[in-house]
């Protein structure tokens, strides 16, 4: 477990960072979960919004999974592999302020199944991600309240 | 913030047009900053969107002027601007607003700001799902 001002950012996670994207990903067998990192919360501030791809939806990886808002931020989610949904985390489209308090728990945004598992290979993880993380949290001034208020 | 490295996702083609029309300016701030983000809201979810800037609206787009327009909720108008921008929004301005009402020419306008005529306007609007105005 990693912690780069505030921000955690587990060690056993895949990451999509580009854009204003900071998506995680959980890789088990053919699936994976999707979510957003406590830096995308941080800056996106309390959530308002969330409403995610139906079951059944097939999306290329880099086109909008889910879309959220916050009082200060509107954008998508996108997919960081390509795949077809198989499970919305329901929960957190009725009470978005999940993917804040609980961003790698509760919080999750989505289940696909995996529809090119080399895609995986695209992902950051390890000191490649910290790295990006690190570059990004300061270019955006992010800091997470989370753990340390 | 830096310009995204990559192209914003484009619309699904298969999917919905909106419009929103824009007439108010610098003045109002107030009025300023929810078109961009309803546009915003709306691109995220796959939407063509696109903003069609007439009246006063043109100035908001003057280079440097969102930065100086500051909101009552914080910041400035430059954040919804950029976040429309990233998200894809298509930002269109009137050419007749821009001339004879902001005293303005293309070259004033912020990147990613294209200029067109009222006929432009109309087609925008009989091609779209839906017109939105504020």
């Amino acid at each position: 477990m990693a912690f780069i001002n505030g921000c955690e950012i587990p060690e056993d996670l895949l990451y999509y960072i580009e854009r204003s994207q900071m998506t995680w990903v959980r890789v088990e067998g053919n699936r994976a979960t999707i979510g957003a990192t406590d830096p995308a919360q941080a800056r996106a501030g309390t959530l308002l919004f969330l409403r995610v791809k139906p079951v059944g939806t097939v999306r290329a990886r880099g086109r909008p999974i889910a879309t959220v808002e916050s009082g200060k931020w509107a954008g998508p989610i996108i997919a960081p592999v390509g795949g077809t949904v198989v499970e919305v985390n329901t929960e957190a489209e009725k009470d978005p302020t999940l993917l804040n308090s609980d961003p790698y728990g509760r919080g999750w945004v989505v289940r696909i199944t995996l529809a090119a598992p080399a895609e995986l290979t695209e992902l950051l993880s390890g000191e490649a991600a910290l790295a990006k993380f690190r570059e990004v949290i300061a270019r955006d001034q992010i800091r997470c309240e989370r753990h340390h208020p | 913030m830096p310009e995204p490295p990559t192209a914003p996702p484009p619309p699904d083609p298969t999917g919905k047009r909106i419009l929103i029309l824009m007439t108010s300016g610098p003045t109002d701030p107030d009025r300023s900053y929810a078109p961009f983000f309803t546009a915003a809201l709306m691109a995220a979810m796959e939407i063509d969107t696109t903003i069609f800037f007439m009246i006063h609206a043109p100035e908001l787009l003057r280079k440097g002027a969102a930065e100086n327009i500051p909101l009552k909720k914080g910041g400035t108008l430059k954040h919804f601007v950029d976040m429309a921008l990233e998200n894809g929004v298509k930002l269109v301005v009137c050419a007749e607003s821009l001339r004879d009402l902001c005293g303005m020419t293309g070259a004033d306008l912020i990147p990613g700001a294209t200029v067109a005529g009222a006929p432009t306007m109309a087609d925008l609007a009989l091609d779209s799902d839906s017109v939105l105005s504020f």
